[in-house]
This record gives C-alpha cells, sequence and structure tokens, in this order.
C-alpha cells in the first residue's frame, strides 16, 4: 500500500468516526414519527359523538391548534386554554350567541381577541390549516364538549357542499383551459359560452382520459344536441397539458385523477430548450472560427506555440 | 473541464466549447429520459425507485447536488478575491493560491451537472403531478435557469482556461471573468432558490393555486433570507472543503516546500471558512424571523415542535467547529517565533469554549425516565433548565464567537511587536472593548431571565450588536497598531503538528453534516406538504420520520460526498504528481 493510500484510509477512517458519531447523537434524543392528519368525511348525519371525536382529531391534527392552545393540563399558553373557551363564548362579544362567537374565533380569529394575547393566529380557514366549514363545526363541537356544556353545534348540508369545494383540483387545467379559449363554446363554473356542453360534471359521464383523447381529436364522438365539427383539433397541445385539463374536470366533478405529466420531446419544452442548446453551441463554434482564424493571421504570440496545452505549473 | 491552463486563445476557448457540449448533451439527454420514462409509465402522481422510497432517492441527489453546488459556488468567491490580493499585493503566491483553488473546480462542476441532470428525472419520475405543478407555476424560470447554466459553464470554463493567458497587463481581463463568474453564480443560486423557497412560503397564487403574479411568487418570504444564508454558507462550506483538500496534500508532502505551500493553503481555507460562518447565525436569525412572519405555525413546529430536538444537534456541530477552529489555531501558533507570548489565554479561552458549548448543547426538556421526571418535578431539570433557553444560548454563543475572534487576532499578532508610540495605550482600548462586550452580553443574558419573552427577545439583537461592534473596533485599533510592527520572526509555514490536519478534517465533515441537518430541518417544517399550506403531499412518505432515521440519512449522504469530493481531490493531486513527473 502506498503512502497516498495509507493517507487516505486514515482520513476516510476518521471521516466515517466522525459521521458515526453524530448519527449516533441523532439516535439520543426522543424519537417520534408524525403522520398527516386522517380525512373524515363529516355530515348533517355524523353523530355527535363522532363529530366530537372528528373535532378533536382535527384540532390536534390538521388544525395545528396545539401548536399555541392546549385542551389538557400540559400544553403550550401562546393561546388561550381551549378548556374554557365554550364557557366563556357567550360572553366574550356582546350580541353574539356562544356558537357564532366560536366559529368567529376561528375563522376570523382577528375580529375579536381574547385580552392578553397578541393577534398572532392564522384563520382556520385558510392554509396551512385549510379547514372547511364543516370542519371548523367539529372543532366547535369538541371545543363544546370540553366544558361538559350540551354539544349545540350543527353541521349544515352547505357546509358540505362547501367542503367539497374547497378540496377541489389544483391542477394547471383551469388556466390551460383559459388560455386555450375552451370556455369561448363551453360552460364552466358558471362562466363561458353554449356552443358545446357545459363541462362541470362532464367527468361523471365521460372516463378523463377519454377527455384527454377529445381534445386532440373531437371527432371522436359528439355529445347529444350539439352540432358536430364545430371543436377545432388541438394537436400542437402537448399531452401533458390534455392530461392537466382532464384531471381538473375531473376534479369538478368530484373524481381523482391523476395526469402523466408525459409530453413528447417535441413539445414546447423540448424546442426551447432545443434552441437554447443550439443558440450556445453556434455561438460558440463562431467565435472559436474567428479565434482561430485570427491566431493563423497573427505572429506566434505564445512560448507553446499558440498551440496545444501548455502545463499550468510551467506556464506560472 | 481538463487540468490544465492555455496559453493562447483559440485554445482557452475550445477548452470552454468542450464544457458547453458536455452540458449541451447532459441537458438533452435529460429532457429526452425523463419525456421517455413518463411517456412509457404508467400514470400516477407518485412513484417508487424500483422499490425504493422516492423521497428519500430525491433527498440523497438533491443534497449532493446542493453539496457540490455550494462547493462550486463558494470556491469561485474566494477564489477571485485571493487574486484580487495578489493583484493589490504584487505577490504571486496569491495568484498561485487562487489558481489552485480554481483547479479543484475542475472536476466538480461535472459531478454537480450530473447530479443535478439525475435530480430532475427523479422529479419528473417520481414526483409527475407536483413538478407538473411547479413548471408549469415557474416557466419563465426554467428557461432563464437554463441559460444561466450556459453563461456559467463559458465564463468559469474560460476564467480557469486563461489564468495563464490574460496575466500581466492583460489582468483585469482576468479580474473582469471572475467577476462575471460570481455574479452569475450568483444569479444561478438566486433562481434556484425560487423553486425551494416557494414550496415553503408560496405566495403569488389564489386560493385555487393558480398564480397571480409571477413576482409574487418570486419574491415570497423566504427567498431573500435563504439567498443571503446560502451566499455565505456556500463560502464557509467551500473554505472548510478547500482546508481538507490541503489536509490532505499536506498529511501526503513529500518536501518541505510543498508542505509549507500546503499548510498555508489549509490555514487559508479554514479562515476563509470561519470569517464566512461567523455572520451566518444573524443570516439564521433574519431567516426564522421571515418564517415565522410567514407562518407563526411553521416557526413554532421549527424551533418548538416537531424538530427542536435537532437544533440541540446543531448546537453540539457548531460548539465542535468553534472548538475545532481554535484548536487549529493554537497549534498553529507553534509555527509562529514569538506565539508562546500567547500561550497562556490558551486556557481561558478553552474554558470559556467549552462552558459555551455545554451550555448551547443543554436542550430544555431533559430526557428522563418517569421516576426522574417525577424527581426534577417536571421535565425540565430544577437547575439545568435554567441553561436550555433561549437567554442562555444567545450568551454562549456570542461568547464563544467572541473568544474565537480574539483566538484568531493573537494569532495574527503572532510574530509582531507594535512600535507606535501609543502601542500599550491601544492595547488596553482593545482588552477594554472585548471586556465590555463580553459584560454587556452576560448582562443582557441574565436580566434576560427577568423580563418576559416579547421584550427577550429583543435582547438578543443588543448582544450581537456589542460583539459586531467590538469586532470593528478592535480591528480598526489593530491595523494602525501593527503597522511598521517589528517582525520577531517568519512563520515557520509547514512546520504544525499533523493532527493540526486532522482538526481540519473534522471542520470539513462538521460544515457538511451541519449543511445536510439543516437541509432537512428546512425541507422538514413542510411536514405533510409539498407546497406549505397549497399542495399536500399525498403519498405514503408524507409523514415526519424520527430524528434518529433523518440522520443517518444525513450520515449517509456525507460518506457518499466525502468519496466523490475525495475522487475530485485524487483527480487534482494526480495533475500536480503527472506534472512533477513531467518536469
Amino acid at each position: 500500500m502506498t503512502d497516498m493510500s495509507k493517507t487516505f484510509f486514515k482520513v476516510f477512517a476518521f471521516v466515517v468516526a466522525t459521521v458515526s458519531l453524530y448519527a449516533y447523537v441523532g439516535q439520543l434524543v426522543p424519537q417520534f414519527e408524525e403522520h398527516p392528519p386522517q380525512k373524515k368525511v363529516i355530515t348533517p348525519l355524523t353523530p355527535v359523538d363522532e363529530l366530537v371525536a372528528a373535532g378533536q382529531d382535527l384540532l390536534r391534527g390538521k388544525g395545528g391548534c396545539l401548536v399555541c392552545h392546549k385542551d389538557q393540563e400540559r400544553g403550550n399558553d401562546r393561546g388561550p386554554d381551549l378548556r374554557q373557551s365554550a364557557g366563556k363564548a357567550a360572553a366574550r362579544k356582546p350580541g353574539m350567541d356562544a356558537d357564532a362567537y366560536l366559529i368567529e374565533s376561528l375563522v376570523r380569529p382577528d375580529d375579536h381577541l381574547v385580552e392578553g394575547y397578541p393577534k398572532m393566529m392564522p384563520s382556520a380557514m385558510k392554509p396551512p390549516a385549510n379547514l372547511s366549514m364543516a370542519e371548523v363545526k367539529a372543532v366547535v363541537a369538541y371545543l363544546q364538549s370540553l366544558g361538559g356544556a350540551e354539544v349545540t353545534m350543527k353541521v349544515l348540508a352547505e357546509d358540505v357542499v362547501a367542503e367539497k369545494k374547497a378540496s377541489g383540483p389544483v391542477h394547471r387545467g383551469k388556466a390551460l383551459m383559459a388560455e386555450q379559449g375552451c370556455i369561448g363554446c363551453h360552460k364552466l363554473e358558471g362562466e363561458g359560452g353554449e356552443v358545446g356542453p357545459e363541462l362541470n360534471k362532464v367527468a361523471e359521464r365521460i372516463e378523463p382520459a377519454q377527455i384527454a383523447q377529445k381534445i386532440a381529436d373531437p371527432t371522436l364522438w359528439t355529445t347529444q344536441g350539439f352540432q358536430a365539427g364545430l371543436m377545432p383539433p388541438r394537436p400542437d397541445m402537448s399531452e401533458g397539458d390534455r392530461q392537466e385539463i382532464a384531471a381538473y374536470l375531473a376534479g369538478l366533478a368530484g373524481k381523482n385523477y391523476s395526469p402523466t405529466g408525459a409530453t413528447s420531446p417535441w413539445s414546447h419544452e423540448g424546442v426551447r430548450l432545443g434552441v437554447v442548446i443550439a443558440v450556445f453551441n453556434i455561438v460558440m463554434l463562431l467565435v472559436l472560427a474567428w479565434a482561430r482564424r485570427r491566431e493563423a493571421l497573427s505572429p506566434d504570440p505564445s512560448p507553446a506555440g499558440g498551440r496545444g496545452e501548455t502545463n499550468a505549473g510551467a506556464a506560472s | 473541464m481538463s487540468q490544465a491552463t492555455t496559453t493562447s486563445a483559440f485554445q482557452a476557448l475550445k477548452g470552454t466549447y468542450r464544457g458547453v457540449v458536455k452540458i449541451s448533451l447532459m441537458l438533452a439527454a435529460t429532457y429526452l429520459v425523463a419525456q421517455g420514462l413518463t411517456s412509457i409509465l404508467p400514470a400516477a402522481d407518485y412513484r417508487s425507485l424500483f422499490g425504493f422510497s422516492n423521497r428519500t432517492a430525491v433527498w440523497i441527489v438533491a443534497e449532493l447536488h446542493l453539496m457540490f453546488a455550494a462547493f462550486v459556488l463558494g470556491v469561485p468567491i474566494f477564489a477571485f478575491i485571493t487574486e484580487i490580493v495578489g493583484v493589490a499585493t504584487k505577490e504571486k503566491r496569491y495568484d498561485d493560491l487562487a489558481r489552485e483553488f480554481t483547479k479543484l473546480l475542475a472536476m466538480a462542476y461535472t459531478l454537480t451537472a450530473m447530479l443535478g441532470c439525475v435530480l430532475l428525472v427523479l422529479f419528473i419520475v417520481l414526483y409527475p403531478k407536483l413538478t407538473g405543478y411547479l413548471s408549469g407555476l415557474f416557466k419563465p424560470t426554467w428557461l432563464l435557469y437554463i441559460v444561466l447554466i450556459f453563461g456559467e459553464v463559458i465564463l468559469a470554463y474560460l476564467y480557469w482556461y486563461t489564468w495563464d493567458l490574460l496575466q500581466g497587463a492583460a489582468k483585469k481581463w482576468h479580474l473582469l471573468l471572475g467577476l462575471l463568474v460570481n455574479l452569475w453564480g450568483t444569479a444561478l443560486l438566486f433562481v434556484a432558490d425560487i423553486w425551494v423557497t416557494f414550496m415553503m412560503s408560496p405566495a403569488g397564487i389564489d386560493d385555487a393555486n393558480n398564480l397571480v403574479s409571477l413576482w409574487d411568487a418570486i419574491n415570497n418570504h423566504t427567498w431573500m433570507p435563504i439567498n443571503i444564508h446560502r451566499l455565505l454558507a456556500n463560502v464557509a462550506f467551500g473554505g472548510a472543503i478547500v482546508a481538507a483538500y490541503a489536509a490532505v496534500r499536506f498529511l501526503n508532502a513529500k518536501t518541505d516546500e510543498e508542505k509549507a505551500r500546503f499548510d498555508w493553503m489549509g490555514y487559508v481555507g479554514s479562515f476563509i471558512a470561519i470569517a464566512a460562518f461567523i455572520p451566518l447565525p444573524f443570516a439564521g436569525y433574519w431567516l426564522g424571523r421571515e418564517i415565522y412572519q410567514f407562518s407563526e405555525q411553521m416557526g413554532v413546529s421549527m424551533m418548538g415542535g416537531s424538530f427542536a430536538w435537532l437544533w440541540i444537534l446543531q448546537a453540539m456541530l457548531i460548539g465542535g467547529l468553534f472548538l475545532a477552529s481554535n484548536f487549529y489555531l493554537w497549534l498553529g501558533m507553534g509555527r509562529i517565533p514569538g506565539g508562546e507570548r500567547y500561550t497562556r489565554f490558551q486556557i481561558g479561552m478553552m474554558i470559556v469554549l467549552t462552558v459555551g458549548f455545554i451550555v448551547w448543547a443543554t436542550p430544555r426538556s431533559i430526557i428522563a425516565s418517569g421516576m426522574e421526571m417525577a424527581a426534577m418535578g417536571g421535565s425540565h431539570h430544577p437547575f439545568l433548565g435554567l441553561f436550555g433557553v433561549m437567554a442562555a444560548k444567545n450568551t454562549a454563543v456570542n461568547l464563544m464567537i467572541l473568544t474565537t475572534f480574539f483566538s484568531f487576532m493573537l494569532y495574527r499578532r503572532g510574530n509582531r511587536i507594535p512600535v507606535v508610540a501609543w502601542a500599550t495605550a491601544g492595547k488596553a482600548v482593545q482588552a477594554l472593548v472585548i471586556a465590555a462586550a463580553a459584560v454587556v452580553v452576560v448582562s443582557y443574558g441574565v436580566y434576560s431571565y427577568f423580563v418576559p419573552s416579547i421584550t427577550r427577545i429583543g435582547f438578543s439583537v443588543y448582544q450581537v450588536s456589542a460583539v459586531l461592534a467590538a469586532m470593528a473596533l478592535f480591528v480598526a485599533i489593530d491595523i494602525p497598531l501593527l503597522k511598521g510592527a517589528s517582525v520577531i520572526g517568519a512563520i515557520r509555514w509547514g512546520r504544525i503538528p499533523g493532527r493540526a490536519q486532522y482538526a481540519l478534517f473534522f471542520m470539513a465533515v462538521s460544515f457538511t453534516w451541519l449543511m445536510g441537518l439543516m437541509g432537512y430541518i428546512r425541507s422538514g417544517i413542510r411536514q405533510y406538504w409539498h407546497v406549505y399550506g397549497r399542495v399536500m403531499d399525498e403519498s405514503a412518505n408524507a409523514y415526519t420520520m424520527t430524528h434518529g432515521h433523518a440522520t443517518i440519512i444525513v450520515s449517509v449522504i456525507v460518506v457518499i460526498f466525502f468519496l466523490l469530493v475525495s475522487a475530485v481531490f485524487a483527480m487534482a493531486t494526480r495533475h500536480d504528481d503527472g506534472k512533477g513527473a513531467g518536469a
């Protein structure tokens, strides 16, 4: 073994030992896993005890309330103690009943601050908690149960509808449809023309993958009651974009659909990348040709004869 | 990038063009492979990598890419500064050192690009839906990024290949290239940070996650703090890796001349690492404040929730770095004639550093059994618990910074005796300045225990300001004080024990591990969100893993990084050996 190899192994052993020490200390601190909150369906028919249980899960999980509050003896004091919140709710804001106050305190927490606490709570219906109204009401039901009082909170049908809409699609499909002018002919989320069928619930009738195919080739079928041949084909639209639109429409119909994200090498992105690569290569080749010509014309300026690589050390 | 510079413009351009061809092929191949795979594979929101966790695969490759990127962006910054110093002082050794730094970039550039390409393929194939959403949102920045990559490759290769060509009167053009490499590299970093910071603190999108304002999405809460934090961290990290390279070369050196050369290089590398490291906590405070302003919940999860224990690990790493850097400086005093005059201060400094380290690494909640907790009256120890709070930790870290600064100042003065008439008064003022800063830091630290938390937070600003002001004042006095100072003897470069080189390795490993850990915390605080609060992670890996599991992955990454970096070092060494053989 050469001296160099010996040094390498000694140094590498030192590196591994140091890294192992840090990894070992990492095992000494408390170990726990944190899992994402479980999704629960809350409806007007959800029994009270289940509503309270769902509220407790939301408060401790998705809502992230315990980051600042506590709902038992041990916990955080950055915000008011939640065990007393329902009991004091009726007296917090003149003219507002307890249920309404509790909902407001979650949805618009800055409207009324409990004395002694700063303005720091985000709305429960905004990110990161992003609770739906049905979920907010479940949390309120849990708060009511904490004080031992009767749980009066009721989930209404419109809260559930709102919940469905709130968890709607996040795909690029909506933007793509606006870009492609689809709503010129189709009605979508209350906007658009009536030349073609309304698309809000189209994915209930047709599979999203077929919708993606239809965009590429509108002659595949025509919905009854509408004139055939009016929809222009979109051969230039990438498969990924068509899949995004299909996923968006699927979301509107309450379905989950995963776009593949696959696009052809000849898509806009591919062409743009190709152009950038070509431009830089062409410019470099032109500069090289210029430098070569200049070097051939000019007298030899360098000790190495202007050609061939020279050793860095020798040059310096 | 080959391991040689040229003396012909044509050859320099030819070498540069080879780099352009290489990156062109890599980008084209990446795009085709990614598109090919996504066309073949069945539709999915998430995919695994042959049964291997997609999260772990992306994590390892992303972190390795980030580490090499940090190296190739950090090294040119101080290579350029060293080159300027060489021009200003007309000392060739600085130009040679800057050249030596730049030489290390050679293979690192290729590795960075390769890892970046693999990462892109993994993103597109393993996270198609998320990648589709982000690439749609930031479409204009992707193109800009590609243009910047080409620009950076051209400038960096030209900077290296024209080193010998652009000497003498043409040096200004080489300096211009160095400046452009750094400006381009910084722009590249800033663009890459857009995507990562948007995922942490999204902005510029409506309730349905559609883009409303691209500029708002770019200029989100954490973008600029992370830009600055990474810029500084890149220099510190680059310095530490360069110092480790010099340490390897020192240990393998066969001649005194070689030992002297690499001893000096190691010293400069470690100095750069520590100098850039000292302002890092301040950049970190800014980032932390922005995180809290964006989301109180995210801030609390980071500092007081799931990730709180990892800060104890961070304290251990930083404490270790302070100890190692001081240890290296003290060993280095042995090569300075007259340095023995300052040995008496080392015990005191060692005590401050050790106590500071212990205080900083003391957790607020002690890990204890039920019986022990009952005996303590809770999870907070009645006495040690006092050191677990930020009041004690801020005091400790400020004193450690002050001590390290003082250590370096003594090193700087090692072989010099001030001869100015006001030398005694000047030194007394310097001592007073250090003492006053320490008194301010300790006083505010103690006072912190008696005021509410909202007031206490403000005290850290006074503590930091006192330390920074003391450092600035000390240096302002030191420069004229040492002007024309009598020199006891020249520094005997190369006369340093081998164990000092292990201090440099320790610093390099600790910096790298620290970078891996901080990267995990930054990314982990998004918890089960891809884009915090907006796009949920619905994969099987959406959970936050145990700290033990995470630290093992960080450790694996660090070991892989050092294996790869060894290849870079071996290439650089082989080049020098080849040169020697040929001479």
